[in-house]
């Protein structure tokens, strides 16, 4: 804790008044490494060390007992052949896969239409339509995942009993939600759709602003119908932006925790748990540390190609200015 | 034709509007009615009977006062830290051309995109073994760990928006390397500097895994694992008074969020809130 603080007070890497006089290019050349070695030190000690240790404890049999006694055993590669032989972790991949396609696409899609609809807004409604995104995209995640099981809540809430008025589902007041996989997913679905779409839209929104008057007037003048001039000329300019918008939001939904955790722990039985919820019951349930650690290297494993691809892209974008 | 599309949109933009403001709605409205009118089978839509006893319930709950203190203590010490180690770093990125430069924002960037575990599980063990479980110094490191990485990415941004004739100026002038940082970017910077921390206050208080895991008592817990907590299994859940402490909860972030708007879009590419 005290380390802590005078880390930062004492941070300020005041590039000391050189005793020496030195060559200005020397001075020019030194400067970045006294400007960047306090984060770097930090850095990578919170961040460097701990990806580090996380592959050290997957070759060990790290559990509960190490936890109070430090006492632990290497395993080689134990943890890692026993996962790829384990059907809970192909299932779990298997789900996070499907769970993270739907959730992309419901989001992208959702975020592509508002997107558009902000452009053939006027003013006030514009205004309004982007109040109520932000607002929802400040939700905490956590003030919204309790705020979605009152939502759903078998008994006294809102949606099933608006479910009941439509009487085309019969009673459905008492509908347990998070005790059936189907529903669970749906439950969870609507969240991360209704949090994601916000980001989508506005980001999106504010390049297909961008795409030039003339010629969406030319292909109207050539006689294009609208959805024509949206797939021939908007989508084309947002092409880029929703490659990056698609990658970060598969990045996200693929590690999703904090929703699927807080409305249905996972269950029924297994049955949302995705490689996030996996390994935190695996290391923190049951408290098989060494496999959580496991689980948590090939997750990350799996995403890093798509990774690679967009920090790729965000340098790219960052060198250009 | 041209009215007749107009009117459309416009209905789209309403019918929107209503699906998704509803949810925040619904908070609000529960956190406003009394008992029963919350725990009735026919919702009413607004309340009949207005009262703030749902947020009294919330702030005078055993350890409200104490986890909101750690909530602030860990959050204010997040985003000093990471503001001030940051903001050298990000100088360095943006002003300055030299080998290595490109890996290091390569690291900066992969740390965002790491799912929460990666860090959780190692910093528990090696928590557990320093001692530190429970401690604020536990919670500050692990936010520092992914919050430090956007802070200096976005302020770099900031930084790169400067022309280098202001700099250039500052050295003809016979400025120090020192100098022209403290008395030329630095004041350049600084509405960046007020959206980066922010961004760093809102991803520190929204963190709830690594304050449920790390910190193993009710007295230490942060605002996130408190509110969690409203749904115990023993009471039964008291929706009003989990969606008043929602709402108290919420009201800071969504206020920066409207402060901070136009810069929202450039820090989330970052990863600086997540979904």
């Amino acid at each position: 804790m005290t380390t802590v603080i005078t880390g930062a007070a004492g941070a300020p890497p005041a590039a000391p008044a050189p005793p020496a006089p030195r060559s200005r290019r020397t001075r020019r050349g030194l400067a970045p490494l006294f400007l960047l070695s306090p984060a770097g030190l930090v850095l990578a000690l919170v961040t460097l060390a701990p990806i580090g240790f996380l592959v050290y404890t997957s070759f060990t049999d790290y559990n509960q007992r190490s936890l109070f006694t430090g006492a632990y055993h290497a395993v080689g590669l134990d943890n890692y052949t026993e996962l790829l032989g384990s059907g809970a972790f192909w299932a779990s991949l298997v789900r996070t896969v499907l769970f993270t396609a739907a959730m992309v696409a419901g989001s992208v899609l959702t975020g592509m239409g508002v997107s558009h609809l902000l452009t053939r807004l006027g003013r006030g409604w514009r205004y309004t339509v982007t109040v109520v995104l932000i607002v929802a995209w400040a939700m905490p995640n956590v003030a919204s995942s309790l705020v979605w099981n009152w939502l759903f809540q078998p008994g006294y809430g809102v949606v099933n009993w608006g479910l009941d008025q439509l009487r085309v589902f019969g009673d459905t007041t008492s509908l347990d939600w998070a005790q059936d996989p189907a529903r669970a997913y749906v439950v969870i679905w609507l969240l991360i759709v209704w949090q994601a779409v916000p980001f989508i839209a506005l980001t999106l929104n504010a390049a297909e602003t961008q795409v030039p008057r003339e010629y969406l007037e030319a292909a109207r003048m050539d006689g294009a119908t609208e959805l024509a001039v949206y797939r021939i000329i908007t989508l084309n300019h947002l092409r880029p932006t929703l490659l990056l918008v698609t990658i970060l939001s598969v990045i996200w939904d693929y590690n999703v925790f904090n929703q699927i955790w807080l409305i249905s722990r996972g269950g029924p039985g297994d049955a949302t748990s995705t490689l996030g919820v996996y390994t935190y019951k695996t290391a923190f349930v049951g408290f098989h540390i060494g496999q959580g650690a496991a689980i948590s290297v090939v997750t990350t494993l799996l995403l890093l190609g798509l990774t690679a691809v967009y920090i790729r892209n965000l340098l790219k974008a960052g060198e250009d200015l | 034709m041209k009215h007749k599309r107009r009117w459309i949109a416009n209905t789209l933009a309403a019918v929107f509007c209503l699906v998704w403001a509803f949810p925040v709605y619904w908070m609000v409205n529960t956190a406003f009615k009394p008992r029963p009118e919350v725990m009735t089978p026919t919702p009413h839509f607004v309340p009949e009977h207005p009262t703030l006893d749902n947020f009294v319930k919330a702030v005078t709950q055993e350890q409200f006062l104490t986890n909101l203190r750690n909530s602030v203590i860990v959050v204010v010490l997040t985003v000093m830290v990471s503001i001030v180690l940051g903001i050298f770093a990000a100088a360095a990125l943006s002003r300055f051309r030299f080998r290595a430069r490109r890996l290091i924002m390569v690291v900066i960037l992969a740390v965002q995109m790491l799912p929460g575990t990666a860090l959780l599980i190692p910093m528990f063990v090696m928590f557990n073994q320093l001692d530190l479980l429970g401690t604020y110094a536990a919670l500050v490191l692990a936010y520092v760990a992914t919050v430090l990485p956007f802070s200096i990415w976005v302020m770099r941004g900031f930084f790169v928006t400067i022309p280098a004739e202001i700099e250039e100026a500052a050295r003809m002038d016979g400025a120090s390397t020192w100098r022209v940082l403290t008395s030329v970017l630095f004041p350049l910077v600084a509405p960046g500097v007020i959206s980066t921390g922010i961004f760093a206050f809102i991803a520190a208080w929204n963190d709830y895994l690594f304050a449920y895991t790390f910190m193993q008592d009710q007295s230490r817990y942060t605002l996130p694992v408190w509110l969690a907590s409203f749904t115990n299994p023993h009471t039964g859940t008291d929706f009003g008074g989990q969606m008043a402490a929602s709402v108290l909860f919420s009201v800071p972030v969504v206020v920066f969020f409207l402060i901070i708007q136009r810069n929202l879009v450039a820090g989330m590419s970052a990863g600086a809130v997540k979904g």
